[in-house]
């Protein structure tokens, strides 16, 4: 019975671990596209750019916090400028695979060109969080490993002060409610548009430099992150925030039970099929705001 | 006349293409190149179809073309099938999946469809994986036995002529289809599905085709793939490849069949080039994307039509109509047309704590022109909605002689006689004039897909029938000069008669108008005036929502007046005009002075 | 189609190896050990009066690709023989294509058992690499030696390698008379083996064989010693590459089985070609070799090769094929006496298991054990 305790308690905290990978990547998502009803397709990469750049830098003999703030700082730039020329002049078609295709084109192109840069290992990001593992009531986790869901926590509530609080906060709302009266209001709405697409991408490099030293960092390390992070913000609700942290938690524990207790390619099947149900009997996602047409 | 003989020249250069190409092999593994080609163009050409027409994304093709290639491969090794039946149980596997891949189109749309389809490659991929013991898992399915065809062994050329010769026939079916009722109704849906639900189609319908062409072909070429190879592992079938078959259609062009090919053709080459290229292999293929993606977004073949449309503007070609047969056109005479009563009784419809309609009542009589008023907000627009199926009323019944159709979905009312307009034009904006009416006609339309897939004398008949309504049609409306042009590039009082002509070309018995003055000029609305005289004149009853006084004065023979829900008045022009309760409902006031016109 | 068997191929070797991707390192393996060979071959005027020379062709470890490079280096290169690359999944697939074509094919890396035992007559699979059957075998006895409660469990990646090499693993334990203690298998880019770790503890097991490659063989130590559970971990060769780097001490007592170790000390011959190695691709020092078995295994192939061409007499495949049965060489891997053996099915393999080697990860250096505390009595 002790045994069943400590693996269902394993479960749950690898399962928040991992849960807090999605959800910090689905936060991305929501941000991205609650301003403009686009993301990068691409955005696991930010979280590879992140982590990679810090990598190099500290090859280079850069002391350890500068180099994450430059690489969070490139990852934001990464961003803003992925949505000035791959974004920007496709938001406007009514079909989004515009947008898509060329974010995806980008990734493809950067994966590439880190790969030749950084080779194709994985190499590790030194961190004291995981030198020694925690063990609580005999199941074991490092202490980066717990950081990772709080950071997505703190991210959403930071999040929320900033829409509630700030001025480019409430017009990063403004434009997501109606970019056309936000525009009349003054609101330099591409402005707006860059600036949610840098934040998401600062926080994707964020993201990336916490879960190296887990993971490791490679140039293919954003691939699988990036796409089950759109699946949890989706299932989430991608118009709320505390909707798609919760999701992302969820849909990390759910995968660890499949895990433990079916095998691991269950977990695919399990964690993809449970998206496409989520999305049959609530389009908008758990959490998310119904869409209604005027006919 | 040289527009009629291209479709047919094309063809016949592809044929001869493709005979031609094996004769240019300098090895067998030229040849295996051309047999990947012919595979790939299969797939890329029912993509293009979902894509290009129907405008929805697929990014789970590879899912589907795994399920034809295994079904096919385990058909083969386990239970030892022919490859005829073994293909054909891998296409309709495929397609069954595609079927399955179309119900979510109900509920979700665009980027949410897309996270869909991903989803559907990712567990078919993982699936293949688990399930080992039927699909040999990571290790894949080897042996397969070579293709023969009921004992002829097919392999190198053989096998390339089959190949060539089935890729031959897909392109003549979905291209045939495109240019048939059934490709024109994916683009309307795709351009404005309210539009063509109003005109009675039945948009799951219209997708479900789609997505079954797309599987079917994914499927088939996955069976053709397993049996090129000899040998499939999930290695082939991961979401990168998906990715690689929806840019063979972008890449060549969305919507064109020549574009499936050109893409399908280069993406079939460019591996070996890049070979070369080796570290620069994925990047050339990103870049390649991208430029497609910025420089040619109607790809390399819809670009060159596009600029080849501007260079080389049609006009019309069309000629007046006569009258008597525009009447012929209006009244489906072959279905029994005959003008109809109308009747709406008790409609009561709640929104949440909001009651928007109040047992709200009105008749129409066949042939009659009804005005319905009231300030905004009354209730006007819902009332419409509800007749016209888009939304469900509480209580009450929607009848036309006597056949109640309350609650029933847009396409069925307008098959039960019930055509409208939009308050925002909603028309198919890249159609031409022309072809928008012609959707509109296509309720009346009769041949089946295979039919339209193999061009039968019945589907050049009806088509003739069809093209010669909607001429007829903008005779009635006067649009003659404009009917080759793009509908949306019509100015604001002309799309608005392009609505009215697409209405009527359903035959219907009652034309709703929703706001059909707003923004038109006053010569364009006394044109309206003479429109809606003529058309009541042949018997059709039309319904009329308006605010423009004048217009409802000459026009209407009875007036319904609507305020928070409920049925104020409903008698002749004249006298609702002096009706106390109508003026309140307007003006807030009881009049102490009789009011004048033109309020 | 039949191949033109007459006509004569051309003085090329083509290998399809990842040269993109997570196992670029398997792929620049190749090139070091079969570009220093054919240098040196070269300089001594060639093979039949031919210089030979290396293309590459990278296949990312997807066997559709390799697939399409065995007839790309076959119909359209015309070369006189296929080096196989990294992955096992790869050479699995190319075993069709390259016994109906009848081109010879070496091995230098992928050691899946069926690539080379897989029925065909004639068989053009060779390989002068590994043979999970007996590597199955050599890291049974290993962990027997090694495991005081006597239970061993597995750890095999889901991949066509780790599949493949299960059955040969079990088979091993059983010739031994012992069950496996537990069988976990696990995903590419999984990053949590928890759930498995706890499996494996509680089956009561001390000693953890493993198939798996360095990022997962990273998170597999990680997992073991956040639940803390300590067991020997002997692994086959996929966590040669850096697990050092990626585990740090944790990597430390980590065997690993190679046919080759440029770590430590060199004997003269394997430093004359080291040195080769390192002023042709300018590496600073033998650590850089990641993979090495594979530099090594590749070193000989070409040897053996060229001297079956010179035995055939001619560029041509059937008759190379026929000649590699009498090749007898001394290589830097072991000495082959013969090479292969067409009597034998088992014998299309050319390095037996008698040179398998056992090295271990020794602050973040791969060392052969016995120049480590690992390799004396006891650890």
């Amino acid at each position: 019975m002790a045994d069943q305790m400590q693996s269902i308690i394993q479960y749950v905290l690898s399962g928040l671990a991992i849960g807090g990978c999605y959800a910090l990547v689905a936060l991305g998502f929501h941000i991205m596209w609650s301003t403009a009803k686009a993301v990068n397709f691409a955005h696991g990469d930010t979280l590879m750019l992140g982590a990679v750049l810090t990598i190099m830098a500290l090859d280079q003999g850069v002391p350890l916090p500068l180099a994450i703030l430059g690489a969070i700082v490139a990852s934001c730039v990464f961003g803003v400028l992925l949505e000035r020329f791959a974004v920007r002049p496709f938001a406007k078609t009514t079909s989004s695979i515009g947008w898509m295709l060329t974010t995806i084109a980008i990734g493809i192109m950067l994966q590439a060109l880190v790969t030749m840069e950084f080779g194709g290992f994985s190499r590790a990001l030194p961190s004291p969080g995981v030198e020694k593992a925690i063990s609580v009531m005999g199941a074991g986790v490092y202490p980066q490993e717990l950081l990772i869901p709080v950071f997505a926590l703190l991210a959403m509530l930071g999040l929320g002060w900033m829409q509630r609080h700030t001025l480019i906060g409430r017009a990063m709302q403004a434009v997501s409610f109606d970019r056309n009266a936000a525009s009349l209001m003054g609101i330099n709405v591409n402005w707006m548009f860059g600036f949610s697409f840098g934040l998401a991408a600062a926080l994707g490099g964020a993201a990336g430099i916490l879960i190296a030293p887990i993971t490791q960092a490679s140039a293919s390390m954003g691939l699988t992150l990036g796409l089950k992070g759109f699946a949890v913000a989706i299932i989430g609700g991608i118009t709320s925030a505390p909707g798609v942290v919760i999701a992302g938690l969820g849909f990390g524990i759910v995968e660890k039970f499949v895990e433990g207790y079916i095998s691991t390619a269950a977990r695919e099947i399990v964690g993809f099929g449970l998206t496409i149900l989520v999305l049959l009997v609530f389009p908008q996602g758990l959490f998310g705001k119904r869409e209604v047409f005027k006919v | 006349m040289t527009q009629r003989l291209f479709t047919p020249l094309a063809f016949v250069a592809l044929a001869i293409f493709l005979v031609a190409l094996p004769f240019t092999a300098e090895n067998e593994y030229s040849l295996r190149l051309f047999m990947l080609f012919t595979i790939y163009a299969i797939v890329a050409l029912g993509l293009n179809v979902l894509v290009g027409l129907a405008g929805l994304i697929s990014l789970g093709q590879a899912g589907l073309f795994a399920l034809g290639a295994y079904t096919g491969a385990i058909l083969a090794v386990r239970l030892g099938w022919d490859f005829i039946f073994a293909a054909m149980a891998g296409t309709v596997v495929a397609g069954a999946f595609g079927a399955l891949l179309a119900y979510p189109t109900v509920r979700v749309r665009g980027v949410y469809l897309a996270v869909i389809t991903i989803a559907f490659g990712l567990i078919v991929e993982n699936v293949i994986i688990e399930w080992d013991h039927l699909t040999g898992g990571t290790t894949g399915i080897s042996s397969i036995p070579k293709p023969a065809l009921f004992g002829w062994p097919l392999d190198g050329f053989r096998y390339y002529a089959v190949l060539a010769a089935l890729l031959f026939l897909v392109v003549v079916v979905t291209h045939n289809i495109k240019q048939s009722r059934y490709g024109r109704a994916m683009l309307a849906v795709s351009q404005s599905e309210t539009a063509a639900r109003g005109v009675g189609l039945n948009a799951t319908g219209v997708r479900t085709l789609a997505f079954v062409i797309a599987a079917s072909t994914a499927g088939l070429g996955g069976v053709l793939y397993a049996y090129l190879n000899l040998y499939i592992s999930p290695d082939s079938f991961t979401f990168n490849d998906s990715i690689r078959f929806l840019l063979m259609v972008v890449l060549g062009g969305a919507g064109t069949t020549v574009g499936a090919l050109i893409g399908a053709l280069i993406l079939t080459y460019l591996p070996e080039y890049l070979q070369q290229l080796q570290y620069w292999q994925q990047f050339a293929y990103g870049l390649l994307l991208a430029l497609v993606m910025f420089v040619l977004p109607h790809g390399i073949f819809g670009t060159l039509s596009h600029l080849a449309a501007r260079f080389f503007k049609r006009g019309s070609t069309l000629s007046q109509v006569a009258d008597g047969e525009i009447e012929k056109v209006m009244k489906d005479a072959k279905a029994g047309w005959a003008p109809a009563a109308f009747s709406a009784e008790g409609l009561t419809i709640r929104f949440g704590g909001l009651t928007a309609l109040n047992k709200a009542s009105m008749q129409v009589a066949p042939g009659e022109i009804h005005a319905l008023i009231g300030p905004n907000g009354a209730g006007k627009s819902t009332m419409v909605n509800i007749i016209t199926g888009f939304y469900r009323p509480n209580e009450g019944t929607v009848t036309l002689d006597g056949t109640n159709f309350a609650g029933s979905p847009p396409h069925t009312v307008t098959r039960s006689g019930v055509a409208r307009t939009f308050q925002n034009t909603e028309l198919f904006g890249d159609l031409t004039v022309l072809e928008n009416v012609m959707v509109g006609y296509q309720k009346r339309l009769s041949y089946g897909l295979f039919a339209a897939a193999f061009r039968t004398g019945r589907f050049h008949k009806e088509e003739a029938e069809c093209r010669h309504a909607a001429e007829a049609l903008l005779t009635f409306v006067g649009l003659t000069d404009f009917a080759n042009e793009q509908a949306r590039f019509l100015p604001f009082g002309m799309q608005r008669r392009l609505e009215i002509a697409r209405a009527l070309a359903t035959a219907p018995r009652l034309l709703l108008l929703d706001e059909p003055a707003a923004g038109l000029t006053t010569q364009e609305i006394d044109e309206l005036d003479r429109m809606i005289r003529r058309t009541a004149a042949l018997g059709i009853s039309v319904l009329l929502i308006e605010h423009h006084v004048d217009l409802i004065m000459s026009v209407a023979d009875r007036v319904t007046v609507l305020d928070y829900g409920v049925v104020i008045a409903s008698d002749k022009p004249g006298i609702i005009q002096n009706d106390p309760r109508v003026i309140e409902a307007y003006f807030g006031v009881a009049p102490a002075v009789k009011v004048a016109e033109g309020a | 189609m039949a191949a033109p068997a007459q006509a004569e191929q051309q003085p090329c070797i083509g290998n399809s190896g990842p040269l993109t991707g997570p196992a670029a390192f398997g792929g620049a393996a190749v090139k070091y050990g079969a570009e220093v060979a054919i240098d040196e071959i070269n300089e001594a005027g060639g093979v039949l009066g031919k210089k030979l020379r290396l293309i590459q062709y990278d296949d990312a470890g997807a066997p559709p690709r390799g697939v399409d490079n065995v007839r790309r280096i076959a119909l359209s290169d015309k070369c006189i023989a296929i080096f196989g690359g990294y992955h096992s999944t790869v050479g699995l697939a190319q075993v069709g294509p390259v016994n109906e074509i009848g081109i010879p094919w070496i091995g230098t890396t992928g050691a899946g058992t069926k690539i080379t035992e897989n029925g065909g007559s004639p068989n053009y699979m060779f390989r002068v690499s590994a043979k999970d059957k007996w590597v199955a075998q050599f890291l049974a006895n290993e962990a027997l030696k090694v495991s005081k409660a006597g239970k061993v469990a597995i750890m095999y990646e889901n991949t066509g390698w780790g599949n493949g090499a299960l059955p040969d693993f079990k088979a091993a334990m059983e010739a031994k008379g012992k069950t496996v203690a537990a069988i976990e298998t696990f995903n590419w880019n999984d990053q949590d083996m928890s759930a498995q770790a706890i499996r494996i503890r509680d089956s009561g097991a001390d000693t953890v064989v493993t198939f798996a490659l360095d990022r997962e063989g990273n998170q597999i130590v990680r997992s073991f010693d956040k639940i803390g559970y300590k067991p020997t971990i002997i692994g086959a060769w996929g966590i040669a590459g850096n697990l050092g780097d990626l585990a740090g001490p944790l990597a430390n007592g980590v065997r690993v089985m190679q046919t080759f170790t440029w770590m430590g000390e060199m004997n003269p011959r394997t430093k004359a070609v080291w040195e080769k190695i390192q002023k042709k691709f300018k590496l600073k020092d033998p650590s850089e070799l990641k993979m090495g078995s594979a530099t090594a295994n590749s070193y000989d192939a070409v040897y053996i090769l060229a001297k079956a061409i010179e035995k055939a007499g001619s560029y041509d495949w059937k008759k190379v094929h026929d000649a590699l049965y009498t090749v007898k060489y001394d290589g830097l891997v072991a000495k082959y006496d013969p090479a292969f053996d067409a009597s034998n099915p088992e014998r299309q393999d050319a390095i037996l298991p008698q040179y398998y080697k056992l090295t271990v990860w020794s602050d973040g250096k791969l060392l052969p054990i016995e120049q480590t505390v690992y390799g004396k009595a006891g650890n």
